[in-house]
């Protein structure tokens, strides 16, 4: 079955699989009630910081009084584990995951998931989920390859029978090795390397230091003047005695230019320059990277990162600042229509991408087992959907304060998270409205890797009047 | 310190060949036509030039050039350092080996083919590494990417913008007064090809926030000026141009096209610090100057320029600029060859040889009552500048 089809066989297998399409699945209980272990967890793979979630005392004086799960963990509750899955024959969505399995549509990638909350999960709810099968496309060529999407809407209630929310979700299921193969990728293997540093007695502390992840700055060993370029006398006081701090990393834009002509093979156009001036008071020019051009202004906060240029050589560059967590909350009147958010870098480690899908109870081996992702088509371990709605939460929360009541959260996947890369959120305010006695602020957001967007997505937040 | 040369020399001859995109000859042919071209001028036999005067990143060695003009015994002869910041430097150095009496007739020329040989926007991107300071310095650009000169401007011209509310329209302007001079100037590139506003705002980016029509051209060509002693001049073929003034200036923490260290980026202090030693030995100000050759290898550097010289106080150029001042009917109308944007890219030498037109009522875009002709050099890097007078 896995050979092609015809039109005709192909028809018919779309009918088969759109059989079950509008009806449910037997219910599923979580096999933990919402707890503390789980919730911290999920905080410390996310870096969510908001107290709500694991700070009593704190939670008390929030707008739900006691501690309440991270919304977007919603499905995380019910997920089965590290379990071999059973395929339910009742359930219509598994019976369409198994068909399509069989006919060879074994690659499976999440695209889509909005989640609806009705209200927070506090510590001992017990979730129930039940899915029902809602659309299953027509055979289309992704990216990543042919294949079908699967969408499912799954409510949740808890043990007295409240509901609490539910999910809207999507999933393509495509053969492996069907995708479009990326155009420049044997461009950018080719590419020559950047121009060498030139160094010499001088100047090799700088160097070697950026070798070790370290950004130096010379200083004078008399007068404790900084100056960058390096020197060999001091200008202040006239010291030959010359050593060098280890600068924090932090720093701001002071200018910038965009490159685009003439284009030279090394680099990537357009390419960002900046002039970056250091929390110690010097500055340096240095490449703003993970961050459109668009994203550029005088003044933004930055953080030194080293890149690797040769065998032997790295060079620093800067990526925007990951801005601190907001520890009050906004209210609505200082929101407005329009407003940006800080841009907010998440670099992609192995351990963030293995932790949080764990933390998820994701088990599902491309997002923690290079092999099998490998062999499933995949280039590398790749970020799970629920990572991508709990880091976007991670994200508006931060900016927002931890007493935002978040009412929903949409996002859409594109470009896969894969490590070694980094991901740069960005959003603005799109909507402001009064519901229900209720004070909402639509939140649009993007989170862009080196490939493109990975995730776009909204969200809906209730904010204190005052 | 004080210039004691002002006064003291003129520039009696100037001499060009045509400005193209593919001269097909040789640099060193087209200097030997510029230079005879300058002597011609004057009235002068070149064998009679003892001095010859040059700078950084010329290729016809003065040696060369002066066994192909015929001149036998040299008694001055020197390399300015800084390509275009030197354009009035060599007229400084001529002035300054005049007046000591180490020659009498100094023959200052730039000759290239910069773009038909190899392109001088390309920047370093092929200089190879290595221990010197002179490479060393590039380290801390180059592998960034920050290659080209239009990048090193750019990167003071977002700062200009943040600071002092300019726009790149403002730099437009710049522009089109440029090509509004030379469209009117046979000699020009550009010659009948004037442009909008709105044309430059079409016009692609090269490094933001500098567009393509922000940058200056590249020529092959040749440029020669011939300084002796205004009371020599007299004695020779045209109206002498007095040199008021000329000086050079690098000023603290000073790097080449790239003084991104210093507390404020938005001035030119070497441009302030040759403005005051104008100023102070011609005896003159910005209110004696009539019209100006203004430095454009890219327009946002004509901006503090203005400041520089007093034409408008800090910050406020763009309104000079938006006032209309730079153009025909202005009160600094600049640039009247149609600039290095217009006519051509000869390092300021060109440009130079305007202000000396402007002083004898030649030019074709000749401005009414010139008394006193500012021009400067090359922004960014040690830079110069000088003051061309009426002879008394």
């Amino acid at each position: 079955m896995s050979e092609v089809m015809t039109d005709e066989q192909k028809e018919a297998f779309v009918a088969k699989l759109r059989k079950e399409v509008g009806t449910t699945g037997t219910p599923t209980t979580a096999r933990d009630p919402v707890n503390q272990p789980m919730i911290r967890h999920w905080c410390d793979a996310m870096e969510d910081a908001n107290p709500l979630y694991t700070d009593p005392d704190a939670a008390t004086q929030g707008p739900h009084s006691e501690i309440t799960a991270p919304p977007a963990m919603l499905n995380a509750w019910t997920m089965p584990g590290n379990i071999p899955r059973v395929n339910d024959p009742k359930d219509p969505a598994s019976g369409v995951y198994a068909m399509l399995d069989e006919a060879g549509y074994v690659g499976v990638v999440a695209t889509n998931s909005e989640h609806v909350y009705h209200r927070y999960l506090k510590l001992g709810d017990l979730l129930t989920g039940t899915v029902k099968l809602v659309d299953v496309s027509e055979e289309k060529q992704t990216a990543l390859g042919i294949g079908h999407f699967v969408t499912t809407e799954t409510e949740y209630l808890n043990h007295h029978g409240d509901h609490v929310g539910s999910m809207f979700f999507r999933i393509l299921k495509f053969r492996p090795g069907t995708g479009r193969t990326a155009g420049d990728g044997d461009a950018a293997a080719e590419r020559p390397p950047r121009p060498r540093p030139s160094r010499n007695q001088d100047t090799d502390f700088f160097w070697q230091g950026s070798r070790v992840g370290e950004l130096r700055i010379q200083k004078c060993l008399n007068c404790g003047y900084l100056q960058h370029p390096p020197g060999t006398r001091c200008p202040a006081c006239g010291s030959t005695d010359m050593g060098y701090i280890t600068a924090s990393g932090e720093g701001t834009l002071y200018s910038y230019v965009v490159s685009h002509h003439p284009r030279v093979p090394s680099f990537d156009y357009p390419l960002n320059i900046g002039l970056v001036e250091l929390e110690e008071g010097v500055r340096l020019v240095t490449n703003i990277t993970d961050c459109d051009p668009d994203q550029l202004k005088v003044g933004m906060p930055l953080q030194a990162w080293h890149m690797q240029t040769h065998e032997d050589v790295s060079i620093p560059v800067f990526r925007p600042a990951r801005v601190p967590r907001n520890p009050s909350t906004l209210t609505f009147d200082e929101v407005s229509v329009g407003d940006e958010l800080p841009l907010c870098p998440i670099p992609l480690t192995p351990t963030l991408i293995v932790s949080t899908a764990i933390a998820s109870r994701d088990y599902q081996d491309v997002h923690h087992d290079r092999d099998m992702a490998l062999k499933k088509g995949s280039e590398d371990i790749f970020m799970n959907i629920l990572t991508s709605s709990g880091l976007s939460a991670r994200y508006i929360g931060d900016w927002a304060g931890p007493d935002a009541v978040f009412k929903n959260l949409k996002i859409r996947l594109g470009a896969p998270n894969y490590p070694y890369d980094c991901m740069t959120m960005s959003g603005s305010v799109t909507a402001k409205q009064e519901a229900d006695g209720e004070h909402i602020v639509e939140v649009s957001f993007r989170g862009q890797n080196s490939r493109g967007p990975h995730v776009t997505g909204t969200v809906d937040l209730a904010l204190p009047r005052a | 310190m004080t210039l004691n040369y002002a006064y003291h020399s003129a520039i009696a001859g100037i001499g060009a060949t045509p400005f193209t995109k593919d001269s097909g000859r040789t640099p060193m042919d087209q200097a030997v036509e510029a230079c005879l071209a300058a002597c011609e001028d004057a009235g002068l036999p070149p064998e009679k030039v003892n001095g010859m005067v040059t700078y950084s990143a010329e290729q016809n060695p003065e040696i060369e050039l002066a066994r192909n003009l015929g001149i036998e015994e040299l008694t001055h002869f020197s390399m300015v350092h800084h390509g275009g910041g030197a354009a009035c430097g060599v007229i400084a150095v001529a002035c300054q080996a005049i007046y000591s009496g180490a020659a009498d007739y100094v023959l200052c020329y730039r000759a290239f083919n910069e773009r038909s040989w190899h392109r001088f926007g390309a920047g370093v991107q092929d200089r190879p590494a290595g221990a010197e300071a002179s490479e060393v310095s590039f380290s801390w650009s180059s592998p960034f990417g920050l290659v080209t000169p239009a990048s090193w401007v750019a990167m003071f011209a977002t700062r200009y913008m943040h600071e002092y509310g300019a726009t790149t329209e403002d730099f437009g302007r710049v522009s089109v007064v440029d090509r509004d001079f030379a469209a009117t100037n046979p000699y020009a590139h550009f010659f009948q090809r004037p442009i909008t506003l709105e044309d430059h705002q079409n016009s692609r980016w090269i490094v933001e926030p500098l567009r393509l029509l922000d940058c200056c051209q590249e020529t092959d060509g040749a440029q020669a000026l011939l300084v002796t002693t205004a009371e020599r001049a007299k004695d020779l073929r045209q109206k002498p141009a007095v040199i008021a003034s000329a000086a050079q200036g690098a000023a603290e923490d000073q790097h080449m096209m790239r003084s991104y260290y210093r507390d404020s980026i938005t001035g030119i202090p070497e441009m302030g610090l040759c403005a005051r030693q104008l100023y102070q030995s011609s005896g003159l100000s910005a209110d004696d100057i009539q019209t100006a050759i203004i430095y454009d290898h890219f327009t946002p550097l004509v901006l503090p320029q203005l400041e520089e010289f007093g034409f408008c106080d800090r910050g406020e150029a763009k309104d000079f600029i938006r006032d209309g001042h730079l153009g025909r009917d202005g009160r600094l109308p600049i640039n009247t060859n149609g600039g290095q944007l217009g006519e051509a890219y000869i390092h300021g030498l060109n440009g130079i040889a305007e202000g000396v037109r402007q002083i004898r009522g030649t030019s074709v875009n000749q401005i009414e009552n010139v008394e006193n002709v500012l021009a400067t050099a090359g922004t960014a890097v040690p830079t110069s500048a000088l003051i061309l007078s009426q002879p008394q």
